[in-house]
């Protein structure tokens, strides 16, 4: 019995072994993800992370010094880098509303002109009109993201709001003690504001008679009434382009097997020639793709209100989509030798390439040369044009870069897949 | 009668190692061509060649008047091919097999429909038509290998060791049925390492050994050409072929490897051969590990020309056609 076991596993090894490859594929993969996750992870919680601080636009247009300060206490902060002037120059509304249009920034702060103004009056004076921040966000930005950022800009104001009004609250308060204004009352006022600071920090502003500032968030360029993208509108594409990429281990595996079976050798002794037969053969994958598509968006629609925007549009970038998909497919299948190989190759690249490519975290939060390394993903474009159609509310035109660079994505896999692929 | 394939100087070679080298050969409508040669031969190579499967180093393959480097398309039409291997989708039923196969060679509609009925009911699977070849057994499933071939009435029908692996009653199943098609006018090159097959069922063989053709025609008179049979002497200790003198008197000599000799039996010498030879070795003062005498046969032909036998691996051949048991001593 212990003979039977040993000769078995000797033996499993022995082809093991001979597959280096694919053995090769089971060690990197788990290294690949580790890498991968965690670096495209570490940007997620809180906002930013260390190494790549969310960068943040600030357009100041506050004639008095409390935006100034609010903006100096979040450029404090680990996590977020806030950017107040581009080439030497403040930068504007127009310039951050553009920057974010092109995709070049995803948030920006706007403080208007009468910010220290109106945090400084009173809750109850109806003359003076209430502070307001505007969180100019791209619609594609993560929902979750966005309100922890809400919430962490939201805290940083209230505090500054407080110190703001600090004196003037303890003035009021301090009232009915009489003598008003004398020195004694003074010196004992600055020797009681420490304390006083940690008092008010913890305490409700309502409570204290302050104006609450209101942290209106903007998503630009969204769909119907600048409305806020849903977090289906979101999730969807990236769901669809992971699930998209899946097509290149059911492809490459069955090439091998066809290769296996001697099925290729035998068709190719008939009078078609192999364009043809890859062809034929990548087809059905192609329409399994485009089907696999359009059952997820109609499943968003009709379970999420998901909205698809541009018909043409996301047809557009759905056909560029998929032949990407078939060509990486084709690719796999051209270079993994055996059914070890493809299905190792393929569950790494459908993993690390979604994850590198924003399906899983957005590529805006990845450190630096990661964001670099997704433009070579197709997932990265695809996404992005899902969501100029989806969620920024663009048409057949604005996608045409993304579509492009899919199709040439798609041709680059066929050509190496061509060039590399054998039928026996 | 019409050449339907001619070869001319077809060769190929892998980097350094030259797997066929200058093949020629022609084959006649209604004709069973035997490609033999034992296991590296370079069947399959050449078989690959004539298929298209294989870009050939040099030469020229015809079929049916066009050439098939510069027509592959039209060339391939007039092919039937018949893989070793089962080479069909397992998962798809038979019928759904041919339909697939019958379309990639242009048949459609009726035609296709027709096609079918006739070749599933040539090789006997027309009650299992509709079901899984998966569940196939092994008879069944050669029998839809050469269905598939069969399909599209090729000029020539090309079988590579179709009979591997099949029991005694299915190679004969599959010798009547190519038989019976011949009969209608199939011509077919029919390759194989056992040199019984290609005796029973061909009407020219091709012997190859090592990549070259060494002897193409008839099996009679390739038989005829032996004589009586051959006498295979193995000696115990290398020998010059000026010592073997003596036993030239019982027929041609041939010395291979300076240990192995061939006698080619004619009529006057092949009676007691046996005590022929003990005369004559001792005369000769050589020393014999052991004899072997093979009747006049495709085998003893190919024996005698290469000095190995080519059907030495194969277990499921008659005994009475095996090289003989060595007497060891």
């Amino acid at each position: 019995m212990i003979q039977h076991i040993f000769a078995v596993t000797v033996k499993e090894l022995q082809v093991l072994w001979h597959d280096r490859e694919a053995l090769a594929l089971l060690f990197i993969m788990p290294v690949f993800f580790i890498l991968v996750m965690s670096l495209s992870l570490e940007g997620v919680y809180g906002g930013g992370s260390r190494e790549q601080p969310l960068e943040i636009l600030a357009v100041n247009e506050d004639q008095g010094q409390a935006a100034g300060k609010v903006i100096l206490d979040l450029g404090k902060m680990e996590r977020l880098t806030v950017v107040e002037f581009l080439d030497s120059a403040p930068v504007t509304l127009r310039k951050a509303q553009d920057l974010i249009r092109t995709k070049k920034y995803r948030l920006a702060l706007h403080f208007g002109d009468h910010f220290s103004e109106r945090i400084q009056s009173e809750s109850h004076d109806n003359t003076i009109e209430a502070p307001v921040i505007s969180l100019m966000v791209d619609p594609a930005m993560n929902l979750q993201l966005v309100s922890s950022l809400r919430g962490t800009i939201q805290g940083v104001v209230e505090r500054h709001l407080i110190m703001a009004r600090l004196p003037h609250i303890v003035h009021q308060g301090l009232s009915g003690l009489g003598e008003q204004g004398s020195p004694e009352m003074a010196q004992m006022l600055n020797a009681l504001t420490p304390q006083l600071e940690d008092i008010f920090l913890n305490a409700d502003i309502g409570s204290l008679g302050s104006r609450r500032v209101s942290l209106q968030v903007v998503p630009l360029r969204s769909l119907v009434n600048n409305r806020q993208p849903t977090s289906t509108e979101q999730n969807v594409p990236g769901y669809t382009i992971f699930g998209v990429f899946f097509i290149v281990l059911t492809l490459a595996s069955s090439f091998i097997q066809e290769k296996n079976d001697g099925t290729f050798q035998r068709i190719l002794t008939a009078p078609l020639s192999k364009a043809a037969l890859i062809l034929g053969k990548l087809l059905p994958y192609y329409l399994v793709n485009l089907v696999q598509i359009a059952l997820m968006f109609a499943v968003g629609v009709a379970f999420f209100d998901l909205r698809l925007g541009n018909i043409g549009a996301l047809f557009l970038i759905s056909l560029a989509l998929s032949a990407s998909a078939n060509g990486m497919g084709l690719l796999v299948a051209a270079i993994g030798k055996t059914e070890a190989q493809v299905n190792g190759l393929a569950v790494l690249l459908a993993i690390t390439l979604s994850a590198l490519g924003g399906m899983m975290v957005p590529v805006f939060l990845m450190p630096g040369f990661m964001k670099t390394m997704s433009l070579f993903t197709p997932h990265a474009w695809a996404l992005s044009g899902y969501h100029d159609v989806m969620i920024r509310g663009l048409g057949v035109s604005a996608v045409l870069e993304e579509a492009g660079v899919l199709l040439g994505f798609s041709v680059l896999f066929f050509l190496i897949a061509l060039w590399r692929f054998r039928f026996e | 009668m019409q050449d339907i394939l001619t070869v001319v100087n077809l060769s190929k070679r892998y980097g350094s190692r030259q797997a066929v080298a200058a093949l020629n050969f022609h084959i006649c409508q209604g004709e069973i061509f035997g490609l033999l040669g034992p296991n590296g031969a370079g069947k399959t190579t050449t078989i690959g060649m004539l298929t298209g499967l294989v870009d050939p180093s040099g030469g020229q393959v015809m079929i049916d008047g066009l050439d098939l480097r510069q027509n592959p398309l039209k060339a391939k039409a007039k092919i039937g091919f018949v893989p070793q291997d089962f080479a069909f989708y397992p998962t798809l039923s038979a019928r759904d097999n041919l339909i697939f196969f019958g379309r990639i060679y242009g048949l459609h509609g009726r035609l296709l429909r027709q096609r079918i009925v006739d070749t599933l009911d040539m090789v006997e699977l027309t009650d299992r038509a509709g079901h899984a070849v998966s569940t196939f057994s092994h008879g069944m499933k050669r029998r839809l290998n050469i269905a598939i071939g069969l399909l599209h009435h090729p000029r020539i029908l090309i079988l590579d060791e179709p009979t591997v692996g099949v029991d005694a009653h299915m190679r004969q199943t599959i010798f009547e049925n190519l038989k019976a098609l011949n009969k209608r006018g199939l011509t077919a090159i029919y390759t194989t390492h056992l040199m019984q097959e290609a005796q029973h069922l061909c009407h020219r063989v091709a012997i190859l050994d090592k990549g070259n053709i060494i002897a193409t025609d008839t099996p009679s008179a390739l038989m005829a050409a032996s004589g009586k049979g051959i006498i295979r002497i193995r000696l115990s200790k290398p020998a010059l072929r000026e010592q073997m003198a003596p036993l030239a008197e019982l027929g041609s000599l041939t010395l291979f490897d300076s240990t192995v000799l061939h006698i080619q039996l004619t009529a006057d010498t092949a009676d007691n051969i046996f005590e022929k030879v003990a005369v004559l070795a001792e005369k000769a003062d050589i020393s014999i590990k052991g004899i072997d005498i093979l009747e006049p046969s495709l085998e003893s032909v190919f024996l005698h020309l290469t000095g190995r036998s080519a059907m030495i691996d194969d277990a499921s051949f008659p005994d009475n056609q095996k090289p003989g048991v060595e007497d060891d001593p």
